[in-house]
């Protein structure tokens, strides 16, 4: 018997096989490397996207939280996977699911690429709504594409959705506690002009 | 076919570190040629160093999947369902591109620490090449006289601001002096103005002037 949460993995992993140049596709967005570069392309476009010195302070402080987050994200969910152990869909079910991707070691929940890329696009999303947009696309794209390939469940990526935010936000607060040491930091990086 | 780990990840170390320098000279090139950063354009124009950044972000995606078609490596057949260790030490073939590149970190691969040691030193140097090519471009292509008052400016004068119509080389010595002589009044407003809670405040703020 399976969960609603295993029948659709198997459902969705069931379409691949139809269409070769989607399944490429999904392979291709869901490997390690492609997204989180983009996620953190997007944390270094920020950085030095800024037009005036008051825009430029506000992106690059938000660059640091963006930054600060995505590491303590992936302490977060370490956490997580060591309390929680919830094996991978393929575990369970390999004989119902066709992998896209190699068979990950590590535990299910929380998704970790996902909630990496959900506290980056919230950092954009605080100073740029369009830009913070098209990353949370690309985020829950990531996720969708490592639902498709079989190695998530839905409630992993949401779960990684929700890990991500809530750090970011934690991350906001953290900040505040150790001012004056974040924007001293940016002023030390101006006197190398690269803030 | 027993691949080494080792072997594989000084390999693909080098493939994802040249994919990491080219995405971030070309990110950094459209973020600066919005920004009005002309000391970090490759060329002299903001259109065309808007476009240079596209194009270079296009050519290292490509380049980075592309490259098992003509280098050897561990990602021949049956790379996605089998580990690494078993994988045939050859170029992949069409049809295996697409699952070729996503190597396990255990297998050879890069796992998050490694790719953001990789991807800091690449942002570092594409900052750097930005710097030195803004330099050339500024000083020998297209030579452009600071606005008036930006030197009495100190928000102008120093850091990427600094950059909008000088070079790197010009602007440095000024971001660095103005470093060393704000910086203790910086540091003493910074702590005036923490949140009370600020564990740096309940640290430094007591202590007497």
């Amino acid at each position: 018997m399976t969960s609603t949460d295993a029948n659709i993995v198997i459902w969705l992993n069931a379409l691949s096989g139809n269409v070769a140049a989607f399944d490429n596709l999904m392979r291709i967005v869901a490997s390690d490397y492609l997204m989180p570069l983009a996620f953190s392309l997007g944390m270094l476009g920020l950085w030095f996207s800024g037009k005036n010195p008051a825009q430029r302070i506000r992106y690059q402080l938000t660059t640091l939280m963006g930054i600060s987050a995505l590491s303590i994200a992936n302490i977060v969910v370490w956490i997580f996977n060591i309390t929680v152990e919830r094996p991978r869909p393929f575990v369970e079910y390999g004989d119902q699911l066709t992998l896209l991707f190699y068979p990950p070691t590590d535990p299910s929940f929380p998704a970790n690429p996902v909630a990496v890329g959900f506290a980056a696009a919230t950092a954009a999303w605080t100073i740029n709504r369009k830009f913070g947009l098209w990353l949370y696309a690309a985020a829950a794209l990531f996720g969708f594409s490592r639902l498709y390939a079989g190695v998530f469940y839905p409630t992993d990526i949401v779960g990684g959705a929700v890990v991500g935010i809530a750090i970011y936000v934690f991350t906001t607060y953290l900040r505040r506690f150790l001012e004056p040491i974040i924007t001293s930091f940016v002023r030390f990086i101006r006197g190398l002009s690269a803030a | 076919m027993n691949t080494d780990p080792g072997v594989v990840r000084d390999l693909f170390a080098g493939h994802y570190f040249l994919f990491a320098f080219l995405t971030s000279l070309g990110t950094i090139q459209i973020a600066v040629s919005n920004a009005g950063t002309r000391g970090l354009w490759l060329t002299p124009n903001a259109t065309l160093t808007r476009w240079l950044g596209i194009a270079l972000i296009i050519t290292a995606i490509a380049i980075f999947l592309a490259q098992p078609l003509w280098v050897d490596g561990p990602w021949a057949a049956d790379s996605v369902e089998a580990d690494s260790l078993t994988r045939d030490w050859g170029k992949a073939s069409w049809d295996e591109l697409a699952g070729a590149r996503n190597v396990n970190d255990i297998h050879g691969g890069l796992d998050g620490v490694k790719q953001t040691g990789w991807f800091s030193l690449a942002a570092v140097t594409a900052f750097a090449v930005s710097a030195i090519a803004g330099t050339l471009s500024i000083r020998i292509l297209n030579p452009v006289q600071p606005k008036s008052g930006d030197d009495q400016d100190p928000d102008m004068a120093d850091g990427l601001a600094g950059l909008a119509n000088r070079s790197y080389l010009s602007t440095q010595p000024e971001s660095w002096r103005n470093f060393h002589a704000e910086f203790g009044e910086f540091w003493r407003k910074g702590i005036r103005e923490a949140e009370s809670w600020s564990l740096i405040k309940s640290i430094w703020g007591r202590s007497p002037k």
